[in-house]
């Protein structure tokens, strides 16, 4: 069982509220701005091989007011699973590490992974001693536990593996976010400046 | 003569003049004293990292939070990240600063460094990255001037520190 890729997106999309949103490489930095065309509270990170959830991790710890949704693929998840060392270390109530396990490299042509049929996302986590996980293989399961896994109290860090379908011949079609680096590293910036009063490009001297 | 103790809290008074507030580690022998200094010290959250590519994620999502970090990593380490500095801090022009050791120097008698002593600095001037070895204790300062510089170019800067500098005898 799984989701649609878009119908995943488009339901998170519509519950999106104030949350700053740090996405991954290929298929969710494309979706992403798909459903939203919104590049001020997105930090769209490509092709980082891994780093997205850490990158957010580091938002999230810079700025506690924010709540900080983090996209991953499984592709990059299976490079760098220890990830979820560092982040349970951290523990940050207010970062959710979205897993987005389609079992492909979707940035790539959609080649399988490893031991596709067989990797075990919350079991990896559980191992890795995570406490709130969350596991979705149907668009009903993720409406009905929305909010339990994403929005309740959380007391640290929250672990949700989302199970999407690869993306469709169209969904591959639809462009890539248009902007340059610095454009985003800017108007992401800039937003967290002018929203929670850090000062990310002022006073840094 | 001073103590490696003493290099390790010059490393941390100049880091915390910065406004350093987070350190990623992830070791090498020659830096676990800064590293356990920077753990001690309750002006930090050090947070040791699985792989020093983590270190570059979380350091960069920590300057758009307007906090300032600093990775702590071995010469083997920085190795490693070529890629991820080229795509993330190159790409965004994302600033970030790099404690590192110069492994492989006349010296170091690590065999299995060989590689980083004819390679490392020549692959940081690959990638343009800009950096100073610290050779000598009262070069320590350069850390200060490396960090703003970072902040200046919105590129990484690295402050590569000797075996006789952290041991203390140099």
């Amino acid at each position: 069982m799984a989701i649609p890729y878009r119908a995943a997106f488009q339901f998170l999309a519509n519950q999106w509220a104030d949350e700053l949103v740090v996405t991954s490489a290929g298929n969710s930095s494309q979706m992403w701005w798909d459903v939203t065309r919104d590049a001020d509270r997105v930090f769209y990170l490509d092709a980082s091989m891994s780093l997205s959830t850490l990158l957010a991790s580091g938002v999230a710890y810079g700025v506690p007011q924010a709540k900080v949704w983090a996209f991953m693929g499984d592709g990059a998840f299976a490079m760098n699973p220890g990830m979820l060392m560092v982040e349970r270390d951290l523990n940050l109530p207010n970062f959710t590490h979205v897993l987005l396990s389609n079992r492909v490299y979707g940035g790539t042509s959609d080649l399988d992974l490893p031991n596709k049929p067989i990797n075990d996302y919350v079991g990896m986590a559980k191992s890795m001693g995570l406490e709130r996980i969350w596991s979705f293989e149907t668009l009903s399961q993720l409406e009905g536990d929305f909010d339990a896994a994403f929005r309740g109290n959380a007391e640290g860090h929250r672990f949700v593996v989302l199970e999407l379908d690869p993306f469709t011949p169209d969904d591959h079609a639809i462009e890539e976010p248009p902007m340059d680096g610095p454009e985003i590293k800017f108007r992401f910036g800039r937003y967290i400046e002018k929203v929670y009063g850090a000062r990310v490009f002022t006073g840094q001297f | 003569m001073t103590s490696r103790e003493d290099i390790a809290r010059c490393v941390a008074d100049q880091a915390a003049d910065c406004g350093v507030e987070l350190v990623a580690s992830l070791p090498d022998n020659w830096m676990a004293e800064v590293i356990r200094t920077f753990e001690r010290d309750d002006r930090f959250r050090h947070v040791p990292v699985n792989r020093e590519e983590s270190a570059v994620g979380l350091c960069s999502g920590a300057f758009l939070s307007g906090t300032g970090s600093l990775a702590v990593m071995g010469a083997s380490g920085l190795m490693t990240l070529i890629y991820a500095i080229t795509k993330i801090n190159y790409t965004y022009e994302i600033p970030m600063t790099i404690l590192a050791t110069l492994r492989g120097a006349p010296g170091d008698k690590a065999k299995f460094h060989v590689s980083n002593g004819l390679y490392f600095l020549p692959s940081l001037d690959a990638i343009s990255l800009t950096y100073k070895v610290i050779d000598s204790a009262d070069k320590i300062t350069e850390i200060g001037r490396l960090y703003d510089h970072a902040r200046t170019v919105s590129r990484p800067t690295v402050a590569i520190l000797t075996r006789d500098v952290l041991r203390g005898e140099a």
